[in-house]
């Protein structure tokens, strides 16, 4: 076990993995940084120290990253799950949701918004950025004006990294799109004959086209275009499912459907997983795939233990770049084992749908309120 | 070997394809069956067969019967003690007695069903049920489609049951239980099943039929009222919920283990997935039994009922809603801020939750309850105010005079029933489902004033 006792400590170690990109290291390294920020973040963080106590799964006894008590998505509503003291919470992320009592947060100081970043764009551009990316477009508020969502910063990372392409943050402080100004930046990539990446919630994406749709619009972005959608849909537009989304974007923007990518990632992670990678054919069945320093478990419900490939249960993942938080995370999010990957299935609601136990409304937030946000 | 034949109804035929036409026809064929024989017989041969039916299915031995116990708890719903265990208490119900109290209770004389009735000259009135009932069950509960069915029955209706795809097993056998024991009242008695939302059979059917009757969400219901034309009777019956309620003398009047036992009683029938199980259990805070201890107690009672009447399997979606609550208690548990976690180990089997925060709360269900403080009914009726609307039972353990005093604020608050904890999935037959009568809502009066 690498032995971190400090933030910094912490921070570079992963860093260092992280440098090393796709390039995959041994599972010994894996288990070896895993058990080290454990560690540093057992003693940091007292609310995880006690759940881990409860358990009997300390520093002491866990040899294998597998065995790091996870913290569930919801644990980060009510409490602070951060090694980071009061003082230096410079930055929060928060999930979706309409109070904040109902809302995960997930503090960073800059060096953790560091690794944050170093994570996220290191994935991205193995997977979204080839030679035919040209231009940019964020159905997404600048990040100025969503200071709190993990997805906008994300974003933000995105465009200044690519910042010789040109780009346009296309929705206002509440995700509203200036539809008529996205039509003209798509309308211009085309006769110009520059590609474009679109990038947006499967919301923002079903906004764009139902107004692309009753306004009688059709693209045909220039070859190498491509998109990138995101989580859920919030109530905040009509749920279309993801075929039936894909077929829309391929008919009104014109974009191959190998170079639409789906993103899964929320805000208690750090890392995110992609189901393609432009270039590639991509057939389905699309897997997810998490980076080599975060790893995704499809968990029993039952007993919380790995299950069979090919089985279905809750998705974990134990991300390294969480560095200030909580490396190990139960997601409500269900899925099916792959020896390669996973599939995302939907999500472990209340049971709701088998008859007349009514979901309450606070309830149904709380548990709905997993937004990449 | 079975005496008889299981092809019957529609949902007996593997693979039919149901079309708009053969909903037209089936239905035509019901309304002709009614006149033929369900409007010439009496209550009494009605009712006579109905209690046969359920005496049949409260024999053990009962080929039917076995065959709904012995069918994969995918297709039922429950696994085979569970669903033993609902049926006896459903059909226990069925007595003659109840059945013509029903229809005492419901239209002050059994025998206006079939004339002006003679309790009064100065109001003779007559009921009549509908011609033709569609009803669209639940996919939770087999016992509301049972009781459904009798209703109709007793109402001289012809009745189509449509049932959500993969869920018309046990409507069906029962509906072969009718066949066997009459096959007259059968003959206006079609089940089918498809996936909810078919607008093209289920606007055939909605046209046909005099009634809907609709239990399901509050989505479901409320689509399909949405679609039926102005003045075609409907009622629906959507989300509820219910809760326990523990009175602080309530154990020196019956003892402690009673409570026990009653409260998990209800939380174990029909794997809380009724409208009528409780998700929260309040415990008076102040009395000799904190709820700390009866949640201690509870868990340990639903430990030992997994060993006899165990819940069985769940789906991923519903175990994994357990697994993340359980995980957030269990954080919360393990730092002491309020919440206190029982759990079955390596199972998701039970899950009793004590929690000092008061608000209500939905349980994912499956055998997981919530247990919280209160300190008197009206500070419950004030928690439970987002929720008025929702309340189906409070189930109350206290002495008979409180049980009374509580039924008087909380019926005058909104609660439609409140009864002794332990029955909350074991209403009487002539129960009014969410405050509503259970036959009045779907027949229609003639009152005939004569010279005298």
């Amino acid at each position: 076990m690498t032995s971190l006792s400090t933030l910094t400590d912490a921070c570079e170690a992963v860093m260092t993995f992280i440098s090393r990109g796709n390039e995959s290291p041994p599972a010994v390294e894996f288990n070896q940084l895993a058990l080290g920020l454990f560690g540093f973040q057992f003693t940091q963080n007292e609310a995880y120290a006690n759940l881990c106590q409860s358990e009997k799964r300390t520093p002491d006894t866990v040899t294998r990253w597998e065995e790091i008590p996870a913290v569930p998505t919801r644990a980060f509503k009510s409490f602070d799950i951060t090694v980071l003291p009061e003082a230096d919470r410079q930055t929060v992320f928060r999930s979706s949701g309409t109070t904040h009592s109902n809302r995960s947060r997930h503090h960073h100081n800059p060096a953790t918004l560091s690794v944050y970043k170093a994570s996220l764009w290191s994935w991205f551009n193995e997977h979204m950025v080839d030679e035919a990316v040209g231009r940019l477009l964020f159905l997404f508020p600048k990040p100025s004006e969503a200071p709190e969502s993990s997805l906008c910063q994300m974003m933000g990372a995105v465009a200044k990294h690519l910042a010789k392409r040109e780009h346009f943050f296309a929705a206002d402080a509440l995700w509203r799109i200036d539809r008529q100004a996205t039509i003209d930046f798509l309308h211009d990539a085309t006769t110009q004959n520059e590609p474009a990446t679109v990038l947006g919630t499967a919301f923002s994406f079903v906004h764009l086209l139902d107004f692309m749709e009753a306004e009688n619009v059709e693209l045909r972005l220039p070859a190498g275009s491509a998109a990138m959608e995101t989580g859920g849909y919030k109530g905040r537009s009509r749920e279309v499912t993801k075929p039936e989304l894909h077929r829309a974007i391929v008919e009104r923007l014109g974009i191959l459907p190998e170079r639409i990518l789906c993103e899964y990632g929320m805000c208690e992670l750090s890392s995110q997983a992609y189901d393609g990678k432009l270039g590639q054919a991509n057939p389905a069945p699309r897997l997810f795939r998490f980076p080599p320093w975060a790893r995704a478990c499809v968990v029993s419900p039952e007993t919380l233990d790995e299950v069979a490939p090919g089985q279905a249960g809750l998705l974990e993942i134990t991300d390294l770049a969480n560095v200030g938080s909580a490396l190990c995370v139960l997601t409500e999010d269900l899925a099916k084992r792959h020896e390669d990957g996973f599939e995302l299935l939907g999500r472990a609601k209340l049971a709701e749908s088998r008859g007349c136990s009514l979901m309450n409304l606070n309830h149904a937030r709380a548990i709905t309120g997993l937004f990449p946000g | 070997m079975l005496e008889q034949s299981l092809d019957y109804f529609l949902a007996d035929k593997q693979g039919a394809v149901l079309s708009d036409t053969l909903i037209t026809e089936a239905c035509q064929t019901l309304r002709t069956n009614r006149e033929e024989y369900l409007v010439q017989i009496g209550n009494e041969t009605i009712i006579s067969k109905l209690v046969e039916a359920a005496s049949l299915w409260l024999s053990p031995d009962y080929e039917l019967r076995k065959m709904a116990l012995a069918a994969d708890p995918e297709t039922t719903g429950f696994p085979r003690e569970v669903l033993a265990a609902g049926l006896d208490a459903c059909f226990s119900e069925w007595t003659q007695e109840n059945f013509f109290g029903l229809l005492g209770q419901e239209f002050g004389d059994a025998t206006r069903l079939q004339s002006f009735g003679s309790l009064s000259s100065h109001s003779l009135a007559m009921v009549h049920g509908p011609q033709l009932i569609a009803h669209v069950a639940p996919g939770n509960l087999p016992v509301p489609v049972f009781q459904s069915i009798a209703f109709g029955l007793l109402l001289r209706s012809a009745q189509f049951v449509k049932c959500a795809s993969g869920k018309s097993l046990l409507p069906r056998l029962f509906g072969h239980t009718l066949h066997y024991v009459d096959p007259g009242l059968a003959s206006a008695l079609e089940i089918a099943e498809w996936d909810g939302g078919n607008e093209t059979l289920e606007g055939e059917l909605y046209k046909e039929a005099d009634c809907v009757v609709a239990t399901g969400s509050d989505k479901t219901v409320g689509a399909i009222r949405g679609r039926l034309p102005l003045g075609k009777r409907f009622v629906g019956y959507g989300h509820r919920v219910s809760l326990g309620y523990v009175e602080q003398l309530a154990n020196e009047v019956m003892g402690t283990q009673t409570i026990i036992n009653r409260a998990a009683h209800d939380v174990v029938a029909w794997n809380q997935q009724g409208c009528l199980s409780p998700h929260v259990i309040y415990v008076e805070e102040f009395g000799n039994l904190k709820p700390e201890r009866f949640a201690e107690m509870l868990a340990e009672e639903l430990a030992a009922r997994s060993e006899t009447i165990p819940r069985g399997e769940l789906s991923t979606k519903e175990a994994g809603a357990i697994a993340n609550m359980r995980r957030f208690y269990k954080i919360r548990s393990a730092n002491n801020v309020g919440a206190i976690l029982w759990e079955s180990e390596d199972s998701t089997e039970w899950t009793v939750v004590q929690e000092d925060e008061k608000q209500f709360q939905n349980s994912p269900l499956n055998r997981f309850v919530f247990v919280k403080p209160i300190e008197h009914l009206d500070e419950l009726m004030h928690i439970l105010e987002p929720y008025r609307e929702s309340i189906s039972t409070v189930g109350i353990a206290a002495s008979e005079a409180k049980l009374r005093e509580f039924a008087l604020k909380l019926g005058a608050w909104g609660v439609p029933r409140v009864c002794p904890l332990g029955k909350m999935q074991r209403p009487p037959l002539a129960w009014r489902h969410d405050g509503r009568p259970a036959l009045g809502d779907l027949i229609r009066w003639t009152d005939l004033e004569t010279i005298q």
